[in-house]
């Protein structure tokens, strides 16, 4: 049972068809508003954390511990005006943070949540390659911020947008490689290593456990891909004025903003669910949606740290350290993983 | 010749991960903000901001006037029965231009004219200038 037959059976009375359509409909709802829920929580918890760590209270004002703060904070970015540049590409100057959205969107539709209690699995997206399907949407994302920069007419948001592929062409391989190596030993004891459920339903132990070169590896990138502090190459404040985002304003800046925590919870998600085991949890196997939250609670509170305790490397540096540091050791990783799965049958 | 000591090379995950640890252990301790409005800090002994007038012991001898170095205190007068101060002339204070520097406090013969702890004198009228009578009010009398 899944939230889409639960949801069809609740409208049963509309026919097979009129079912189906009204619970695809309520499914995608639901899954905006859960997505809605997690942006806010992510900043909100970002802010607090990091006033906490610096000796400060975060905001405390509206609402009881300022829990009420992202809603004013949205109400007001979509009070201001939106500010537009002359000379810029107007569609594409548009669009770009649409794109960075959607790609945010795509992506969690195809995580799997696990099941939850009496609803069922949560899980959206069924399919036999979701793993390259969420690396496709994860891919999205970069595109927008390289529209925003290329269209925005604006030197900083010009030099924002090319080390942001600079960034993407760096660490999109060492991660790719170290997914490789995980495929590799998931596909030992299932036919679907590419399908994420699958892979999350074989890892008898974490697969960060044999894999902790991998676990390394795809942290680092993943972080990487999400462009925060030491890795905000592309939004650097003091050298570029911030990036390719220099010229929005309004709204269309809050989506950026809010694209950025997204793609931190993504990908956190992410990591537990290929690293440590999704969904399994040691009791009931009703509640693999908490587990899944709390895995990547841990995650996102580690990312958070990372950002807040690590100054900004330079571009070399950060090149540097995807192609002379990542990707030997992800290749490494890979021949270690093929003698644990072949050799010692893991 | 000076030999320069290279220091010692880290190994580089090391070093990170100290500075993160040290980080996360401020997660633990109390912030050092103060709610202002609500909490309010425990004030210095020589902290000094409102300057206070009696008006019983001042007898009018306009030291404070000259002394005040960039023109903030003006005579004015007072009718008032008061034998001490013959020119019924009293201090008014303009706190827009006062510096707290305190001389005439230490010029004062009687000790008429002091200042107090008394900082929250924000007001919302345009001037800040303090008739005699409001020097010798406490601050929440004053009208603002």
């Amino acid at each position: 049972m899944n939230i889409l037959l639960r949801l069809a059976l609740f409208f049963a009375g509309a026919g097979h068809y009129g079912s189906y359509f009204l619970a695809y409909i309520f499914e995608t709802i639901f899954f905006m508003i859960f997505v809605a829920v997690v942006l806010i929580f992510t900043i909100y918890l970002f802010r607090k954390y990091m006033a906490r760590l610096q000796l400060r209270y975060g905001p405390n004002r509206v609402g009881k511990f300022g829990s009420l703060q992202l809603i004013a904070d949205a109400l007001k970015l979509m009070g201001k005006e939106s500010i537009l540049p002359s000379g810029r590409d107007d569609f594409a100057f548009r669009v770009a943070p649409l794109i960075v959205f959607i790609g945010l969107f795509v992506g969690f539709a195809i995580i799997p949540y696990g099941s939850f209690y009496w609803i069922g699995s949560l899980t959206i997206t069924h399919s036999n390659v979701s793993l390259l399907l969420i690396f496709g949407a994860l891919a999205i994302m970069p595109i927008g911020e390289i529209v925003a920069g290329a269209s925005s007419k604006n030197k900083y948001a010009v030099l924002g947008a090319l080390r942001g592929v600079a960034k993407d062409i760096s660490f999109e391989i060492p991660m790719m490689l170290s997914v490789i190596a995980l495929v590799m030993m998931a596909s030992a004891r299932t036919a679907n290593g590419l399908n994420l459920e699958d892979l999350t339903s074989v890892q008898f132990i974490p697969y960060g456990i044999p894999e902790v070169i991998g676990l390394f590896v795809f942290f680092i990138a993943m972080i990487a891909r999400a462009a925060y502090s030491p890795f905000d190459l592309g939004e650097s404040d003091s050298e570029l004025v911030s990036g390719y985002s220099t010229e929005y304003s309004g709204m269309r800046f809050g989506m950026f903003y809010m694209g950025l925590f997204g793609s931190i919870f993504l990908g956190s998600m992410l990591v537990s669910v290929l690293y440590l085991g999704g969904y399994n949890g040691p009791f009931s196997s009703y509640a693999g949606f908490i587990y899944l939250l709390i895995k990547t609670l841990i995650l996102v509170l580690v990312a958070f740290l990372v950002w807040l305790s690590i100054p900004r490397i330079r571009i070399d540096r950060f090149v540097n350290m995807g192609w002379k540091y990542l990707l030997p050791i992800a290749v490494i990783n890979l021949i270690i993983s093929g003698v644990l799965t072949l050799g010692l049958g893991i | 010749m000076i030999e320069v000591k290279e220091p010692k090379k880290e190994i580089p995950v090391i070093g990170t991960l100290k500075a993160m640890f040290i980080v996360f252990k401020h997660l633990f301790q109390k912030p050092i903000t103060t709610q202002y409005p609500e909490q309010k800090r425990i004030i210095e002994d020589r902290f000094k901001f409102r300057i206070f007038l009696s008006l019983d012991d001042c007898v009018g001898c306009t030291l404070c006037e000259q002394v005040c170095p960039n023109k903030s205190i003006a005579m004015t007068s007072l009718n008032r029965a008061n034998p001490r101060n013959k020119r019924k002339i009293y201090p008014d204070v303009n706190f827009g231009t006062c510096t707290i520097c305190r001389n005439c406090e230490e010029i004062c013969p009687t000790d008429a004219i002091y200042l107090t702890h008394v900082f929250e004198t924000s007001r919302t009228r345009n001037s800040f200038t303090y008739s005699p009578e409001e020097l010798s009010l406490p601050e929440d009398e004053v009208i603002k």
